[in-house]
C-alpha cells in the first residue's frame, strides 16, 4: 500500500465527514467536491483512466454546479440540529451495526474469489496462460470475461477498452441510460414550469 | 496496486457509504441529504472499480460510469423538486414535508 493511497484515503473519510457534520450547507458542498476529486485519485490508482476524467467532469463540475446554484437560490441558513434525540441515536446504532457487518464479511473473505483476485499479484504472467480458477469447486470461470489484465488494458487504451465494451456488450443498458436521461430533463422541465392561473401571459 | 489493498479500499467504501446512510437519517436540510445519497453512490462506484480492478474484470468500469448517468437524472429530478417545494418561501426542513402523509 502506498503512502499515496493512505493519503488519499483518509481525505476522502474526511470529507465524507465533512459532508454529514458541517453546519453550512455550502461547506458540505465544498467538502462534497473534494471527497469526488479524491475518489478520482482513487479511480486513477485504480486504473480507471476514463473514470477518473468522468467523475471530475460531470461530478465536481455538473452536478455541484447545479448544487451550489440551487443552494444560492433557496439560500438555506445554517440547520439548527436538536441535541442526542431519540432518532440519532437509533439512527447511529444502526448505522455502526451493518457497517460492522460488511467489515466482517470483507475481512472474512466471503464477498470475493480468492482464487480469481490471487492472479492480479505478482504471478501474472502465470495466469494470463492459464484459465482462470473460480468458483468454490474450483470450476473455471469465463475466461473472456475476465480476461482485461491492467497491462493488456493501458496497451490498447483505456477509453478504448470502455468504449469498445461500452457499444458492444452494455449497448442495451447505454441506450436505456440515454432514454433516462431524456426523461430526467424532461421531468425537470416539467416540474419547475409556472403555473399561470388562467391568464397566458408569460 | 497490490493485493493487498483491496480489503482497505472495500472497508473505505462501507465506510463512505456509511456516513452517507448515517447523513441521509440525521440531517434535515434536503439539500445535505441529496449530498450524502450522492457520498452514497459514490462509495458504491469506489467498490464496482475495486472489485473490477481486481478481478480483471472491465464491469465494474462500465457499472460505475452507469451509476454516475443515474445520480445525474437523479439530482437534476431532486433538485427541480426541492426548488418547486421550497421555492414559496417555506424553511428548508424535510420534517415539515408531511402532506402525503396526512
Amino acid at each position: 500500500m502506498t503512502a499515496l493511497t493512505i493519503v488519499v484515503g483518509i481525505l476522502a473519510l474526511v470529507s465524507a465527514i465533512g459532508v454529514v457534520s458541517l453546519r453550512s450547507t455550502i461547506y458540505c458542498a465544498l467538502s462534497l467536491v473534494g471527497n469526488m476529486i479524491m475518489l478520482a485519485t482513487l479511480f486513477l490508482l485504480l486504473n480507471a483512466q476514463f473514470l477518473a476524467a468522468v467523475q471530475v467532469i460531470i461530478y465536481a463540475g455538473a452536478v455541484m454546479v447545479l448544487f451550489v446554484f440551487i443552494i444560492a437560490l433557496l439560500s438555506p441558513g445554517s440547520e439548527d440540529r436538536p441535541a442526542l434525540d431519540m432518532r440519532l441515536m437509533v439512527g447511529i446504532v444502526a448505522v455502526v451495526y451493518v457497517t460492522l457487518q460488511i467489515m466482517f464479511l470483507v475481512g472474512n473473505g466471503k464477498t470475493y474469489d480468492t482464487t480469481a483476485v490471487a492472479c492480479t499479484s505478482a504471478t501474472q504472467q502465470d495466469c494470463s496462460k492459464t484459465p482462470l480458477r473460480g468458483g468454490r469447486n474450483g470450476s473455471a470461470v469465463n475466461p473472456g470475461a475476465l480476461s482485461f489484465y491492467p497491462d493488456d488494458v493501458n496497451r490498447t487504451g483505456n477509453v478504448q477498452v470502455v468504449g469498445g465494451q461500452l457499444f458492444t456488450t452494455f449497448l442495451l443498458p447505454f441506450e436505456i441510460t440515454s432514454l433516462l436521461l431524456i426523461v430526467a430533463a424532461i421531468g425537470a422541465v416539467y416540474l419547475t414550469r409556472h403555473h399561470y392561473s388562467g391568464s397566458r401571459r408569460t | 496496486m497490490s493485493l493487498d489493498v483491496f480489503p482497505w479500499l472495500i472497508g473505505l467504501s462501507t465506510a463512505l457509504f456509511m456516513i452517507g446512510a448515517t447523513g441521509v437519517l440525521v440531517r434535515r436540510n434536503p439539500l445535505v441529504v441529496f449530498m450524502s445519497i450522492e457520498l452514497m453512490l459514490n462509495a458504491v462506484n469506489l467498490a464496482f472499480v475495486t472489485f473490477g480492478r481486481f478481478l480483471n474484470s472491465m464491469d465494474g468500469q462500465i457499472f460505475a460510469f452507469m451509476v454516475i448517468v443515474v445520480a445525474a437524472s437523479e439530482v437534476v429530478v431532486g433538485l427541480a423538486l426541492i426548488t418547486t417545494v421550497f421555492r414559496t418561501g417555506r424553511e428548508l426542513d424535510i420534517d415539515d414535508l408531511s402532506e402525503m402523509r396526512e
